[in-house]
């Protein structure tokens, strides 16, 4: 009787392991169980520059979203983002490719528009910006000076 | 009856695709016919001397006006200080904004010396947006890629953005304009269109 009290012990202790270590992966791999929550945008850049899956989409610096999925699309990058319901994105807003710091990792900046059309799920922000190509500026700045 | 409705399918097919070469052709046509235009002007000797500066100054900025849609410009770099304004704020604000934009990249024009235009190419989509590619090449050989993003409004496209390497004018001037309430703004826009 003493030794299967022990073993159901022992048998708890690892569901509840197990369990925190999938709870773990799935936060900290910051993956979405129940499906995702909110609604998917897309814009073009001409690139890119090394922005990833789960890059953060920022407006005025709050993180609201992340970058769900890139793809090539007639040679620039299709990047689809993932926004909560209740942030609402403008049809005139624009959205710039950042880097935090001078070479930190980049992100999605979203300048907020005026406009009274609201973007629905799936439809693609305009205007945008691509990354700044910091090698190419150094090489315009060179040979702009001979 | 299904040869007919074939030969009327091919019939509407073969006009649609016939149709679309030129309705393609549009926005980068119109905005190299106003690039020219202001090469002409910028280049003729007859309008080179002081006296004539002003009269210089007012044809580019007529040539630009045919093809620029300043209300769109201000509206999108007013953003959200936009809905809150009166009408004749709203005019107030697109005839400053125009002077700032005019002072500050007529001037680039004039000092233009045979600088090189490529036309790149086009993309249009349904709903009345497009936008034009060219480059800019300078003596030294140095390729500026810009973009005109255009808008349909009637027979014409009009300029409301324009990217120079990537980055938008409209999204400089709204980054500027949020940081600030509409009253200081409005100021400073004054200060600097009155300063010569």
């Amino acid at each position: 009787m003493k030794k299967f009290d022990i073993e159901l012990a022992v048998g708890l202790f690892m569901v509840a392991g197990i369990i925190c270590l999938g709870y773990l992966t799935i936060k900290l791999g910051k993956m979405e169980v129940l499906g995702d929550k909110g609604y998917e945008l897309q814009a073009v850049f001409a690139n890119s520059g090394g922005l990833k899956n789960g890059s953060p989409v920022v407006i005025a610096g709050v993180e609201v979203g992340r970058v769900k999925h890139i793809a090539l699309d007639d040679y620039e990058a299709k990047v689809v983002m993932n926004l909560p319901l209740d942030v609402k994105i403008q049809e005139d807003a624009i959205a710039s490719i950042k880097t935090k710091g001078l070479i930190g990792e980049k992100f999605v900046e979203i300048s907020v528009g005026g406009s009274e059309r609201i973007l629905e799920p799936g439809d693609l922000i305009r205007e945008t910006e691509p990354a700044v190509d910091l090698e190419q500026l150094i090489s315009n700045y060179v040979f702009g000076k001979l | 009856m299904s040869i007919n409705l074939f030969r009327v399918s091919l019939f509407f097919f073969l006009t649609l695709v016939m149709a679309l070469p030129s309705l393609a052709g549009q926005p980068m046509e119109q905005i190299r016919e106003t690039t020219d235009k202001i090469i002409s002007i910028v280049g003729d000797q007859a309008l080179k001397s002081p006296e004539k500066a002003k009269e210089r100054k007012r044809l580019i900025r007529q040539a630009v006006d045919e093809r620029f849609d300043w209300e769109e410009m201000s509206r999108r770099s007013l953003a959200r200080h936009w809905k809150r304004r009166t009408e004749d704020e709203k005019k107030e604000f697109i005839y400053f904004f125009g002077k700032l934009l005019e002072r500050t990249y007529l001037e680039q024009v004039e000092n233009y010396s045979g600088e090189k235009v490529l036309y790149l190419n086009e993309t249009v989509d349904g709903k009345g947006f497009g936008d034009v590619r060219i480059k800019i090449i300078t003596k030294q050989e140095t390729e500026i890629p810009v973009r005109y993003k255009v808008k349909k409004n009637g027979d014409g496209w009009y300029v409301y953005d324009i990217s120079v390497e990537g980055r938008s004018l409209i999204n400089n001037y709204r980054k500027q304009f949020q940081r600030m309430s509409y009253k200081k703004l409005i100021k400073q826009l004054k200060a600097k269109v009155a300063q010569e």
